[in-house]
């Protein structure tokens, strides 16, 4: 009985022994699933890894694109900029050219028929007429020159050729040999310009300035003509008034530029290629100071020039 | 008649019509706006006509109310700007057209739009 039972507690044992060591296999196997499982998920996480680097690089590509777009647009920008200036240097150009032309012919032409008239019929022509003719010859070649000087300063100016010699000069009598040489109706101008007041300035500049300011008072403006000076700051202010119709309001802005010239009765009964205050401007300017215009009151025109002052005069 | 803003050129005109004793120099303004006052006060026959002028009035503008005024009279456009030579030539009121630099052509002009022989010399 005793070996039966202990015959069969034997087998009972193996057979636990045996259950033990599936067991122990099973779970050796699902070890095994589970570490290719951890696998299989590693796999996956460097797959989204991979993924998400992808989209990081394709991300800055992107990126890297549209920064080069915008530099294409801002590139195409500019070069329109450039173009667009281009045509209104090309078109300032043509009409420089147009009118520059016409003016200058006017003189020639007439250069050119007196001295015809005079090469094909010299003996018919009576003393006087020829004596005409020649005194026309002069002051149309004059005219000639004095434009053909205007449109040389002004390209110098524009070129950024033109130089200043500045000189220590008293205002007061520059201001007055202005008159002196200007051939005016003295009567009808007042000046009021301190006798201590002195500007450092290119002395053949200033005289061109002040000539063109106060010829222009009388030729588009009416006397009384008043000049004043004052000290303002490192400045002096050159004022130049006149009793005229003023300059209509919606031509001021282009007051300084080249060839402009408002249609007033003024100006269309004076000659003149409006090229006397852009050149005045420029003149100005290299010397380091500046103009404007400012309407007179009760009525006519105030135009203003800023010539840098000599030390000693604002001590 | 003569409408020419530059009082030279007035001079050359009026000296070139002085050796034609077929030519009168009847009045010289400076302007259109002149020369059209001046055409209803004098019997004018030719008018030597500049083109950029004092006044608002240019002389292509001003030529075919010159005519208006003076149906029978004869306009010679005289200009220093070739350019206007075609424009000139559209322009049924004037008859001739001359560039100020050809100004041994402005009496034999005249006489050709006067229909008119020259002398014999």
């Amino acid at each position: 009985m005793t070996s039966v039972s202990s015959q069969v507690l034997e087998s009972e044992q193996i057979d636990a022994t045996n259950y033990t060591k599936a067991l122990l296999n099973i779970l050796d196997d699902f070890n095994i699933d589970r570490e290719l499982q951890d696998s299989n998920n590693n796999a996956i996480l460097n797959i989204f890894d991979d993924i998400t680097d992808e989209k990081i690089q394709l991300e800055e590509t992107q990126r890297a694109i549209l920064n080069v777009l915008d530099d294409f647009d801002a590139e195409r920008k500019i070069a329109e900029k450039s173009n667009a200036d281009l045509v209104v240097v090309n078109e300032s150009m043509r009409n420089f050219i147009g009118i520059a032309s016409h003016d200058l012919r006017s003189p020639l032409a007439s250069i050119m028929g007196f001295a015809s008239v005079l090469a094909e019929k010299w003996t018919s022509y009576s003393e006087e007429d020829r004596e005409f003719s020649v005194a026309a010859i002069f002051r149309q070649s004059q005219k000639l020159s004095s434009l053909v000087d205007d449109l040389f300063t002004l390209s110098s100016i524009e070129s950024g050729g033109l130089s200043a010699s500045p000189e220590p000069i008293s205002l007061g009598l520059a201001i007055e040999n202005c008159l002196d040489f200007g051939n005016l109706d003295r009567k009808s101008i007042s000046v009021s310009c301190s006798e201590e007041l002195l500007v450092l300035v290119d002395p053949n500049h200033l005289g061109r300035i002040l000539d063109n300011y106060i010829q222009n008072a009388f030729k588009y403006g009416a006397p009384p003509v008043h000049v004043k000076a004052v000290l303002v700051n490192n400045f002096v202010q050159i004022r130049v008034m006149d009793s005229g119709a003023g300059v209509p309001p919606e031509f001021i802005s282009k007051l300084f530029s080249k060839f402009a010239r408002a249609q007033t009765s003024k100006t269309k009964s004076t000659k003149g290629a409006g090229l006397g205050l852009s050149i005045v401007r420029g003149l100005a300017e290299v010397n380091g100071g500046s103009t404007s215009y400012e309407q007179n009151f009760p009525n006519g025109s105030c135009f203003v020039v800023s010539l840098p002052a000599l030390k000693r005069s604002i001590s | 008649m003569i409408v020419e803003d530059d009082e030279d050129i007035r001079s050359l005109i009026r000296m070139l019509f002085k050796k034609e004793p077929r030519f009168t120099v009847v009045g010289q303004v400076e302007s259109a706006e002149e020369g059209l006052e001046l055409a209803n006060s004098v019997e004018v026959g030719l008018i030597v006509l500049d083109h950029g002028l004092t006044g608002d009035l240019t002389g292509l503008v001003a030529a075919p109310l010159l005519k208006l005024v003076v149906p029978e009279v004869k306009i010679i456009l005289f200009t220093a700007d070739p350019g206007l030579r075609s424009q000139a030539a559209a322009e049924v009121a004037i008859d001739g057209f001359l560039v100020k630099t050809e100004f041994s052509q402005l009496v034999p002009t005249a006489l050709r739009v006067c229909n008119l022989q020259p002398l014999a010399v």
